[in-house]
């Protein structure tokens, strides 16, 4: 390939006034940057990401107990490394919305989300929370948490398993593994 | 295993109650129905604080359990129920006494009871704002369940329409 490129470089214009190799340097330059540097950053930032998120403490509706079952010893979600952070919203990396959440509660989901640092996650958990669920001619229900915050994962179920919670957690950790630094 | 049989004979504490209502109160009162532990009558809201005095005071319902609204379009009116029960009463701890009240729509004013039963405050407070009713008397009937911004007409009168959902209903 190297040896292709030469010729290339050989070829086109100007490319014998800077000499061969130094055109190589500097035509590959991006791509050993990135090879060399950015690559095992990346990988070393999404690792620490991959375990240690911390979901943000907000219970709105009955799925809260589905997932108290697998904060709880015997689904032990804490394994994956998701632990929920008690103390503030700017320890957390990710929100998992619990069910039904209303018009006034809609304001302040944003609002914890917008609090929370760089980068978030949010999984919509519980079929209220996708579509709005039975509530979804309700007159106070959102038809879907989507419409306030952006969605990563999304767990059916009324209530979903504490497995597909587990499972979604999994997803979301994929997901992170193969995101680009910014 | 069969059914028990339904109840419909009132008892001895249910006569006493529709008694002492047509004794005390005579024509004012209309009995809606009466059946075992549950009675209703319909008042009009000008004798409606009389009517709950006279019940807390001479038939002992001493609480009131609930307030609820209903909203009749055909008839262009709004019924408020006050659901009352007895802690204290003798023979009463099963008989709910329900206190119906029916105001026009156009202008749904009505007492509050709130002198009579304070634990009204936050039931007529709902109701209020659920069905854009004005209860007079009441200290405050401020924004209280619904959204901060809400801008549409109450959401429990069966006019209200959701927007941008079921258009062809």
């Amino acid at each position: 390939m190297v040896a292709e490129q030469v010729e290339m470089k050989k070829s086109g214009p100007g490319a014998a006034r800077d000499g061969p190799g130094l055109s190589i340097l500097v035509g590959k330059a991006k791509e050993v940057i990135q090879q060399a540097i950015v690559d095992p950053l990346t990988y070393l930032a999404n690792w620490g990401r991959i375990y240690s998120l911390w979901p943000v403490h907000l219970e709105t509706a009955c799925c809260s107990i589905e997932f108290g079952a697998v904060s709880g010893p015997r689904f032990d979600c804490e394994r994956y490394g998701i632990l929920e952070a008690f103390g503030s919203l700017r320890q957390c990396d990710l929100v998992v919305v619990h069910g039904t959440v209303t018009r006034k509660m809609a304001p302040r989901l944003r609002w914890i989300y917008d609090q929370m640092p760089e980068p978030k996650y949010c999984i919509a958990m519980g079929a209220c929370s996708i579509t709005g669920g039975v509530y979804f001619d309700s007159y106070n229900v959102l038809p879907g948490v989507d419409q306030v915050v952006p969605v990563d994962v999304y767990v059916p179920g009324c209530p979903p398993r504490p497995e597909e919670l587990i499972d979604a957690f999994l997803l979301l950790q994929d997901k992170i593994r193969k995101q680009k630094i910014r | 295993m069969s059914a028990p049989p339904a109840k419909t004979e009132l008892r001895q504490e249910e006569k006493a109650i529709l008694e002492a209502l047509s004794s005390k109160l005579g024509s004012r009162i209309t009995v809606a129905y009466s059946k075992p532990n549950r009675i209703k009558i319909i008042v009009s809201p000008i004798d409606l604080i009389e009517v709950a005095t006279c019940a807390r005071d001479d038939l002992h319902f001493d609480q009131c359990a609930n307030v609820t609204g209903t909203d009749f379009p055909k008839d262009k009116q709004i019924e408020v129920t006050y659901h009352l029960g007895s802690i204290e009463g003798a023979g009463l701890r099963r008989i709910i006494l329900a206190i119906a009240c029916r105001v026009p729509s156009a202008t749904p004013e009505l007492p509050s009871l709130i002198e009579v039963y304070p634990s009204v405050n936050y039931h007529e407070r709902e109701q209020a704002e659920m069905l854009g009713l004005v209860f007079k008397g009441h200290p405050n009937l401020s924004r209280f369940l619904l959204p901060e911004d809400w801008n549409d007409i109450p959401p429990m009168l069966k006019a209200y329409r959701l927007p941008g959902r079921l258009e062809g209903e």
